[in-house]
């Protein structure tokens, strides 16, 4: 689902999520029954609608892992990039149904499981961004910060931008 | 699993895998956004039940297996941002009184995307790729 940008905070070593009253809906047991082939082959899926509301603190610790494509595969789970963290989280929630026959609260932790949280890029992402890294020094992304001001013109003759994927000489003469 | 009552226990899945997985694409349809995002092309493949447009990253040997640690934890393709998840184990009580397990794969999304857009709007709903951004959540 979509949430306001302003639910989710990220301050340091953490990210918390806050949400109030979110409209989801619920299977209630995963994995279904399996019910015999109708003759259309669509099978049906009873949706309960509800509501949810809680709060979660993902907190990153250690090192980060680099992480570069390891395939050009669309669907291979290795075609993407980031810097990621080994990350906890915990939180609290509360469920109840709208028509008001079910409700639910608790609390969960990922003590002991696989989480993590960093920064990625995929899909149209990848080529573009892992391209830039290769080719553009520290030097060449500084310079991608000049400005097109009156004054950043002048200077932009001087110097290499980044512009689109690669970068580009420009030339005021 | 066993401290739970059978009929409980089936309930255990409730968060992660019934509410969190409604048994189509992991990033549905969202009503009334003009850019909609695009579920990664690739997936786990479940029988009996098909391709779940989401990788489940873990540690190696495990029973049943994850999938390799760098799998991406991306729901939505064309992203670039901030990613956050994590399995969690917890416990709930209904609003009798009962006890439930709680497993959960909450992940959060915060950046950029290139979704689809319509492309004309005297078309069925035809898209074109299109840029924006927004928070996520898969719950």
């Amino acid at each position: 689902m979509k949430v306001p940008d302003s639910a989710v905070q990220i301050s340091g070593n953490t990210l918390t999520i806050h949400l109030v009253d979110v409209p989801v809906v619920d299977a209630f047991a995963f994995p279904p029954p399996l019910p015999p082939a109708p003759e259309n082959g669509i099978y049906p899926v009873t949706l309960i609608p509800a509501r949810i509301s809680f709060d979660i603190t993902y907190t990153k610790s250690g090192l980060p892992r680099e992480i570069h494509p390891e395939s050009r595969d669309p669907l291979s789970p290795v075609n993407w990039g980031g810097e990621m963290w080994d990350a906890t989280n915990s939180g609290t929630f509360s469920l109840t149904y709208t028509d008001g026959s079910f409700s639910a609260s608790g609390n969960f932790s990922s003590q002991g499981n696989f989480g993590e949280m960093g920064t990625e890029h995929n899909g149209v992402f990848v080529d573009r961004d892992e391209r830039n890294a290769s080719s553009a020094g520290p030097a060449a992304s500084s310079q991608a910060q000049v400005t097109q001001t009156a004054e950043g013109a002048k200077q932009a003759g001087r110097t290499v931008l980044l512009k689109g994927h690669v970068p580009v000489k420009v030339s005021n003469q | 699993m066993s401290v739970f009552p059978l009929r409980l226990s089936l309930l255990v899945l409730f968060f992660l895998f019934a509410l969190v997985i409604p048994l189509q694409a992991q990033i549905d349809p969202i009503p009334n956004l003009a850019v909609q995002p695009i579920p990664i092309p690739g997936g786990d493949i479940l029988p009996p039940y098909g391709l779940f447009n989401q990788f489940l990253p873990g540690p190696p040997n495990q029973t049943p297996p994850f999938d390799p640690m760098n799998a991406d934890p991306h729901g939505i393709t064309n992203f670039r941002g901030v990613t956050a998840m994590g399995y969690t184990f917890g416990a709930a009580t209904d609003n009798h009184g009962n006890p439930y397990g709680v497993i959960t794969d909450i992940r959060v999304y915060q950046g950029e995307y290139v979704g689809g857009e319509v492309a004309d709007v005297n078309s069925a709903g035809a898209t074109k790729s299109a840029p924006s951004r927004g928070t996520f959540v898969e719950i």
